[in-house]
């Protein structure tokens, strides 16, 4: 039977391409993403492998801090010198490594990592447990003098005795490098920019007060490490976790992973749409083909064969296409790595290389991924091939019979009735867990269209092509379009999903921008700028030294650090006396905004409903160096500016929040020039370069920078599913021409001339592709209009459907239609009349 | 031998037309030196065995076909000289089809596909012409049905239908009663030769049937790609015998 299929498959090679093509497609986004995984990770391992000290004790965060302003979890060094005296330690080195430190380049900006941190160190006590080593100059000492990593310093051009600016969370410092590094070896800083200062500096500089975030220890030659380890972690305590150099690396935490594990996911997002829409596009092939060979399959059945060989010879076809596809497909991905790979090296991070990892998971996953796809999208008319009765072979008239519509209708509707249903208790639902039903309501009401679409298209073709007229060719196409509903409406189908997940996201990400103007606009009231830092926290000098300047008639503070309440990740502000009633406009709902001063905790609307917190009540915050008791001293309305459980700042310093500031509101004076103030202001921060100052509309601007790099994104993937919806026009364009050979020679001699054969294909390309993008766009901006209505409370306040764009992508899809049957049509005008009319 | 058969003007003639396929000593005329007119108005019927060209000869004369050498008149037009787009302007509006088979757009109904040339040349239809052609091929209460709810005969009139409604030049009918039963065969003929008597309609047909060519005014026969005899006026019976006198000659 594969050799059946096999023979098939060359036999007919051109009806196989674009399956072939769509399989690939899918394959080289898995393929792409599993490699430059696993190539990344092997680098790591390669290059870091032993940077590790034999035993490593780290304070455990109960939250993880992140880049944030948070203070990372902290031992005393009274904790390393007990450790010291554990039988089999040879000694003990305490180290500190955080996050969040800016370097500012030749240019006077901060140096730009790529999304990754750059970490600050202190310079380490023995070579023997060092995270990184020396490579030239002399270690620093005193505030001075500054140590860099070798990839950073030879990207930026810094030689041993220049002047190097850091701005760390705590102040900016200006300081001579005389020592290259390498990076850290191992741990979250494996290959990021690395600045370290003699271990004192360090803590005054990165910490603001003594502590180590870790202590790494050497242990006696001959003895078992496992053994210290056990006595080491029975002194030690709770909150701190005691790990061997082995199970530090198999723990592989490593920023690099985080940054690069992204665009994994990007890549595996585009690899399941296209797969995806690339299923409809073989179920529709593998439906035409078996039609087309009845006889041929029929015959099989005839001469003796059973009607599992007969299903297995078009299953067989199947797998030949899943192979080919898979392994172009994996050639191509591995291509992808490589490009990948190439681009981050053309950025000359400290990013380790290796040769591309093709792994046997790589290969296995990426064949079963590829010929499952193919098998089970082909299945459907490898079981109809096999149900074929043998007498079909001796009759003219007998074709595949095909599935009454029924089933497939009350299977749908049934799936419709469901996505109502749910998305009545999703709009009851608010927040998060409604918009997550909404979502779900959606993909159900999608698949429920596919099921019922061919139903559908039977009434929405007709209505659809109207302004099209009624000229011969038109109406011709538009009969193809109707006389096969099943296959217009897979065909159409593929585009439907693909516009809904793309409006649906247009949508969201223009009402995210709306709502992100209005929520500065109502939340910021009498502040005149709006102070921030690119890299999120900065020095709270920088506030002391803007209140210094004349026609600032204040500064508000606001503080950040996450937290979790009742285990819901919050956000915790600290924020300074007077920011609540003024500079930010907030309602007040309950309580007093003066109980911030007794200590007590002020929580916004939503966050009171999600917790289920009211004045009064106490609960436990949680944050990365502790548990602590608070009392809900007022509920605000919700507001988009702090959406967080709100403290005085010296309530916010007592839970472990960190002296930096994460956003200032300026209030100027009356009858001062803004303009003029804010020069000043920039003139008296010029040591914070990466310090932005904005008015509300600049402030605005910046906060939607991220939707608009979520658009991007949006926009490749609408590349992709255009470019594959596309193909799956082509596709069965190119294999009804094949089919109507016949219908098609007979036109052509009662005189259609060419431009009218284009026209009808055209015409019959137009409809699905209108089909499919009309039912998209609906399914699309409804449910994310539903989303919007649940997410109000939650920073979607505003609903704005971007009509233009919309009508646009429906525009487009018509185009796209048009094109599509440019090649089909050129396949059929070039036949020649009198082959097609005899052809069988 | 031809000139003497003229009686009246000229429909569509061929001068010393040729078709060969393949080169050198593989190379098979499928028609040679063949120069023949068909007169106005009048039904022709060209038989022949198998490979005996008559086909061809048929849709060298429709302009489906490109012939090797010669030329086809149809009035003062060289259909030889024609490049694809014109000759199928010409298909359109000036010559009418029946297949053998295949005949109808499935997705058309029967009256569509009854107007579709004049659709597809933007024309409208003569009204009273198209009351005439309807009434005459007896299908008035089937005209809104799709082809696959005809009957084999019903198609092929709806067909022949299709090839008067432009009022063309020629009529040319390729078999047109090769996969039907003697009734049908009967039906589609008689409205053809009815179209040759009432409406003065000219028509080349093309069949291996005595009983067909019958009902035509003259019966040209072929073989080997070259014209063998004529027959005026033919019979079933007069058809049969020459077509055995013409066996035993080869």
């Amino acid at each position: 039977m594969l050799k059946l299929g096999l023979r098939s498959v060359l036999a007919h090679r051109l009806r196989f391409v674009l399956c072939t093509v769509a399989v690939l497609l899918g394959i080289a986004f898995v393929s792409g993403a599993m490699i430059f995984t696993d190539t990344l990770s092997a680098a790591l391992k390669k290059n870091f492998a032993g940077g590790t000290a034999d035993i490593t004790v780290t304070a455990v965060s109960q939250v993880d801090p992140g880049t944030s302003g948070a203070l990372p979890a902290t031992l005393t060094i009274d904790l390393a010198n007990q450790i010291a005296a554990v039988p089999g330690v040879a000694g003990t080195d305490p180290q500190l490594l955080v996050p969040g430190i800016q370097i500012i380049g030749k240019d006077g900006r901060p140096i730009d990592n790529h999304g990754l941190s750059a970490y600050g160190a202190g310079w380490p006590h023995h070579p023997q447990t060092a995270p990184f080593r020396l490579l030239d100059g002399e270690a620093p000492w005193g505030q001075a003098k500054l140590a860099l990593d070798q990839t950073t310093a030879r990207r930026e051009g810094f030689e041993l005795g220049q002047q190097i600016k850091v701005v760390t969370p705590a102040r900016s410092v200006s300081a001579t490098l005389t020592a290259i590094t390498t990076s850290a070896l191992s741990g979250s800083a494996a290959g990021a920019p690395l600045v370290s200062f003699d271990p004192a500096t360090a803590q005054l500089l990165l910490l603001g007060r003594p502590g180590w975030t870790s202590i790494g220890v050497a242990v006696q030659p001959g003895q078992d490490h496992a053994i210290v380890k056990e006595e080491i972690t029975s002194i030690a305590g709770p909150d701190v976790t005691v790990r061997t150099a082995a199970e530090v690396s198999a723990d592989g935490e490593n920023a690099l992973d985080d940054t690069f594990g992204g665009f994994s996911t990007v890549l595996l997002m585009f690899a399941g749409l296209a797969l995806f829409v690339g299923a409809f596009l073989i179920v529709n092939t593998f439906a035409m083909v078996v039609a087309q060979r009845s006889r041929e399959l029929a015959m099989l059945r005839a001469i003796g064969a059973s009607r599992s060989q007969v299903t297995g010879t078009v299953l067989a076809e199947a797998t030949v296409i899943g192979v080919i596809g898979s392994t172009l497909g994996l050639l191509i991905g591995t291509g992808v790595a490589g490009g990948i790979q190439l681009f981050y090296q053309s950025l000359d991070l400290a990013i380790p290389s290796t040769a591309l990892q093709v792994s046997a998971a790589t290969i296995v996953t990426s064949y079963l991924i590829g010929i499952g796809v193919t098998v089970a999208a082909a299945y459907p008319a490898a079981r109809r091939a096999g149900k074929l009765p043998p007498v079909a072979a001796m009759r003219d008239d007998l074709v595949v019979p095909e599935r009454s519509l029924l089933v497939r209708l009350l299977i749908g509707g049934f799936m419709l009735l469901m996505a109502v249903t749910l998305s009545a208790i999703g709009l009851g639902t608010q927040g998060l867990p409604g918009a997550v039903l909404l979502a779900f309501a959606a993909a159900i009401t999608l698949l429920g269209i596919v099921m019922t679409s061919p139903l559908i298209s039977r009434y929405a073709v007709r209505g659809l092509m109207r302004p099209f007229g009624r000229q011969a060719p038109v109406v011709l196409g538009r009969r193809n379009a109707e006389r096969n509903p099943r296959r217009t409406s897979a065909t159409a189908s593929a585009l439907m999903i693909s516009l809904a997940l793309v409006s649906g996201l247009v949508v969201l990400a223009a009402s995210a921008k709306a709502s992100v103007d209005k929520g500065i606009a109502d939340a910021i009231g009498t502040a005149e700028f709006v102070v921030s830092d690119q890299g999120g926290a900065f020095s709270s000098q920088v506030g002391d030294r803007i209140a210094e300047v004349p026609g600032i008639s204040a500064v508000h503070r606001i503080r950040q650090l996450p937290g979790t309440v009742a285990s819901t990740p919050v956000s915790v502000s600290g924020v300074s006396p007077g920011t609540l009633s003024g500079p930010i406009v907030t309602r007040l709902d309950a309580g007093s905004l003066d109980n911030l001063e007794k200590g007590e905790a002020v929580i916004p609307r939503n966050l009171a409903n999600q917790l289920k917190l009211s004045v009064g009540k106490r609960f436990q915050l949680v944050t990365s160096t502790g548990k602590f008791p608070l009392t809900v001293g007022g509920v605000i309305a919700s507001n988009r500016e702090v959406n967080a459980v709100i403290l005085s700042l010296d309530q916010f310093g007592a839970v472990g929040g960190a002296g930096t500031d994460s956003t200032l509101y300026l209030d100027v004076a009356d009858g001062t020039d803004p303009v003029q103030v804010r020069s000043a202001v920039l003139a008296k921060v010029s040591d914070y370069p990466s310090v932005l100052v904005r008015d509300q509309q600049a402030y605005a601007a910046g906060e939607r920078g991220p939707i608009n790099a979520i658009l991007g994104v949006v926009g490749a993937l609408l590349a992709l599913a255009v470019l594959i919806a596309l193909l799956g026009i082509v596709n069965t364009l190119a294999l009804g021409v094949v089919e109507r050979t016949r219908e098609i020679g007979l036109l052509r001699a009662i005189g259609m001339d060419g431009p009218q054969l284009r026209r009808m294909l055209q015409v019959e390309a137009i409809a699905m592709a209108l089909l499919g993008a009309l039912l998209g766009v609906i399914v699309g901006v409804l449910f994310a209009a539903a989303i919007q209505q649940v997410m109000a409370e939650d920073g979607l306040s505003v609903l704005d459907v971007p009509v233009l764009q919309l009508v646009i992508a429906i525009v487009v899809a018509a185009v796209v239609g048009v094109l599509a049957a440019f090649w089909p049509s050129r396949r059929a005008s070039r036949l020649d009349v009198l082959q097609a009319i005899a052809a069988e | 031998m031809t000139a003497e058969l003229v009686e009246q003007a000229v429909a569509i003639r061929t001068v010393g037309l040729g078709k060969s396929y393949g080169h050198g000593e593989t190379r098979i005329d499928a028609l040679a030196d063949v120069s023949v007119e068909f007169g106005r108005g009048r039904f022709t019927a060209i038989m022949g065995p198998s490979g005996s060209g008559k086909s061809t000869l048929l849709h060298c004369l429709a302009g489906l076909d490109k012939p090797t050498t010669g030329q086809v008149m149809l009035g003062e037009l060289d259909l030889t000289k024609l490049d694809e787009r014109s000759l199928t302007h010409l298909r359109r509006d000036r010559i009418g089809f029946v297949f053998q088979a295949f005949n109808l757009v499935p997705t058309l109904t029967a009256l569509e596909n009854i107007t579709l040339p004049l659709d597809l040349a933007n024309r409208k239809p003569d009204k009273a012409w198209l009351d005439t052609v309807l009434t005459t091929i007896g299908l008035k209460d089937r005209l809104g049905h799709k082809p696959s709810e005809l009957s084999g005969g019903q198609q092929q009139r709806v067909a022949c239908a299709r090839a008067l409604v432009s009022r063309p030049h020629v009529v040319f009918a390729d078999e047109p009663t090769g996969n039907l039963d003697s009734r049908a065969s009967a039906d589609v003929l008689g409205f053809l030769h009815r179209s040759v008597r009432e409406f003065g309609q000219t028509v080349v047909m093309v069949t291996h049937d005595p009983t067909a060519a019958a009902y035509a005014d003259r019966v040209l026969f072929l073989a080997d790609g070259r014209l063998r005899d004529e027959l005026l006026d033919p019979t079933a019976e007069s058809v049969l015998d020459l077509m055995k006198q013409l066996d035993g000659t080869d």
